[in-house]
């Protein structure tokens, strides 16, 4: 037997790859060539920052300690309030999203309505309708984060509901269940110890967007974060961002721990943690993303 | 053998009524009560909150129709948010891929290299974008440039997390061969471990490009630049038919962003 050379495979064409590259480079030597950075300004980074990070930090104002705490509170409490909301809101709609209730064209747009919620950022909707509507104050913030929280609890939520045992719910329907019972003793009791366990920790993600939410008016601590900046007394922005930082810490380890409760249960294992834990390439955005913006 | 003690027609003891349950929600309602109070909470009131958003309608009756004219005037700004976009991406993308590989316990020299930057990188997720952009402005004034900086760090946040979690995931086989061929720590990351975490690199970087040009309306509004100075500037003075379409215009470029990089995403990944 002889074997015959096997041709090898022609590599592939460099041109894409070289015309892509070139785009690529151009793009980016054009943008950071036309923008308007006044670079220079760069070389006096290090030490202005350093220089705040000094006055913020070495000379704390603890006066303004309770000032600070207090208007955290107010954050926590619209965080709060505006978790409820997205909560009641969204919960209808994950049911209507989650393609094993309803037609695949509801679902689908229920899907895009939670998508378009989703990608606008609550300080834009503070911004733009909120503080327009019920003006300055811990209303907008609260309607905000509360609409922005539709869009993500209600994707997961449904995304929880479409994974259910269809067990329960067959048994619902052959005991003659109407449909609104069966989605109530079917489905609902099954789902619900995740889904309240995705409303705790939007709630984490929603004390750090409402400690923000301040910066345009919409209450809490973001206005006094930013009026101690914009007026140069960083003693207190230092203590207002370490009043942020240590509260957001406690309220995840105590909404954590609540949250590992709800879905262990005391009983059955780690199931649907992992889930929760990780949600972050969807969610953020902001964030903190989601944390920031999402 | 508990399950052999329950012959038929005997039922198992109903389990204890857990105390648990009422306790939570007692407490859910002390909070929401707290926090929605009068005097120790924010004063929400539901039948006050409908009366508002009634009369709000009438001011959100102002966006319509969008003074259209206006357009003209976003294309610059939305053109500096790109512009912040492409040069944080690179830049913040670049930074993270060093980062990352020092903060997977697989390609990390040691210990405590490790959990420093773990440590640093937990920090800077902590703090949102704004904060960042606000202190950026302190320290060099308005423009474009605390706002690269600001998404600069948001952006080393969001991919170094995912990217090291990725590398903690990789098949550890060609590292194995790597290292039995001679390879040094350098040479194991570059030619073990790079060629399999490239197409999710490429797929996080998308996707912090696609968040800054969201966060950049954003940032802008502390003066960061981008297209947030100009929804500042309209906001002051109450021009809503000309904030309608700025949004407008920040939903189509984000849309298209989306698309362009979804393209991109089937194209390389």
């Amino acid at each position: 037997m002889t074997t015959q050379p096997v041709a090898r495979p022609q590599p592939p064409s460099p041109t894409a790859k070289r015309v892509a590259t070139a785009i690529f480079a151009l793009i980016v030597v054009g943008a950071a060539v036309t923008v308007d950075l006044r670079i220079d300004r760069l070389t006096d980074l290090p030490v202005r920052l350093w220089d705040i990070g000094v006055r913020m930090f070495s000379d704390l104002d603890f006066d303004y300690l309770p000032t600070a705490f207090g208007l955290m509170i107010e954050s926590i409490q619209i965080a709060w309030l505006g978790t409820i909301i997205g909560a009641l809101l969204s919960l209808p709609l994950a049911f209507f999203g989650a393609k094993n209730i309803t037609s695949g064209v509801v679902s689908n747009v229920v899907r895009l309505v939670l998508n378009a919620i989703r990608a606008i950022p609550e300080i834009l909707l503070a911004v733009v309708i909120f503080i327009p509507m019920v003006g300055v104050g811990a209303y907008a913030g609260t309607l905000a984060i509360g609409i922005h929280s539709i869009g993500t609890l209600g994707k997961l939520s449904a995304e929880v509901i479409e994974g259910i045992d269809t067990g329960p719910v067959e048994a619902a329907r052959a005991t003659g269940g109407r449909p609104l019972q069966v989605q109530r003793w079917g489905v609902l009791p099954q789902v619900l110890p995740e889904i309240v366990a995705f409303w705790l920790y939007r709630f984490e993600i929603n004390v750090r967007a409402s400690a923000i939410l301040g910066v345009v008016g919409a209450g809490g601590i973001g206005e006094a974060l930013v009026q101690s900046l914009v007026y140069r007394r960083y003693d207190r922005a230092g203590m207002a961002i370490i009043v942020v930082i240590v509260v957001t810490i406690l309220i995840d380890l105590v909404s954590g721990w609540a949250r590992r409760r709800i879905i262990a249960g005391g009983s059955t294992g780690p199931r649907a943690d992992d889930a929760i834990e990780e949600p972050t390439f969807a969610a953020t955005g902001a964030g903190r993303i989601d944390t920031g913006i999402g | 053998m508990t399950a052999g003690a329950v012959s038929a027609g005997q039922r198992p003891a109903k389990p204890r009524p857990s105390i648990v349950a009422p306790l939570a929600v007692v407490a859910f309602l002390a909070i929401t009560w707290w926090a929605a109070s009068d005097e120790l909470g924010i004063g929400f009131d539901v039948f006050e909150l409908l009366t508002n958003l009634t009369r709000g309608a009438s001011i959100l009756a102002e966006f319509v129709p969008p003074d259209w004219a206006f357009l003209d005037r976003t294309w610059a700004p939305l053109l500096e948010t790109f512009q912040m976009a492409v040069i944080a991406s690179v830049i913040g993308c670049g930074l993270a891929l060093p980062i990352s590989f020092l903060a997977s316990r697989v390609t990390s020299p040691n210990a405590f290299v490790y959990l420093l930057d773990r440590g640093i990188l937990s920090v800077v997720r902590a703090l949102p974008d704004i904060l960042y952009a606000l202190v950026f402005v302190a320290a060099l004034g308005i423009g474009p440039l605390p706002g690269i900086l600001a998404l600069i760090l948001f952006n080393i946040g969001v991919v170094a997390k995912l990217l090291s979690e990725t590398v903690d995931a990789v098949d550890p086989g060609p590292i194995e061969a790597a290292r039995a061929s001679g390879g040094d720590r350098v040479q194991t990351v570059r030619w073990a471990v790079l060629p399999q975490v490239l197409p999710n690199y490429v797929a996080y970087s998308l996707y912090v490009f696609e968040l800054n040009i969201r966060a950049s309306a954003v940032i802008g509004i502390v003066g960061a630049g981008g297209i947030g100075n100009l929804i500042n500037e309209q906001r002051r003075f109450f021009n809503y038919d000309n904030l309608a379409v700025v949004i407008v215009a920040i939903f189509v470029v984000v849309i298209l962003i989306e698309l362009g990089s979804l393209w991109l995403r089937r194209r390389l990944v």
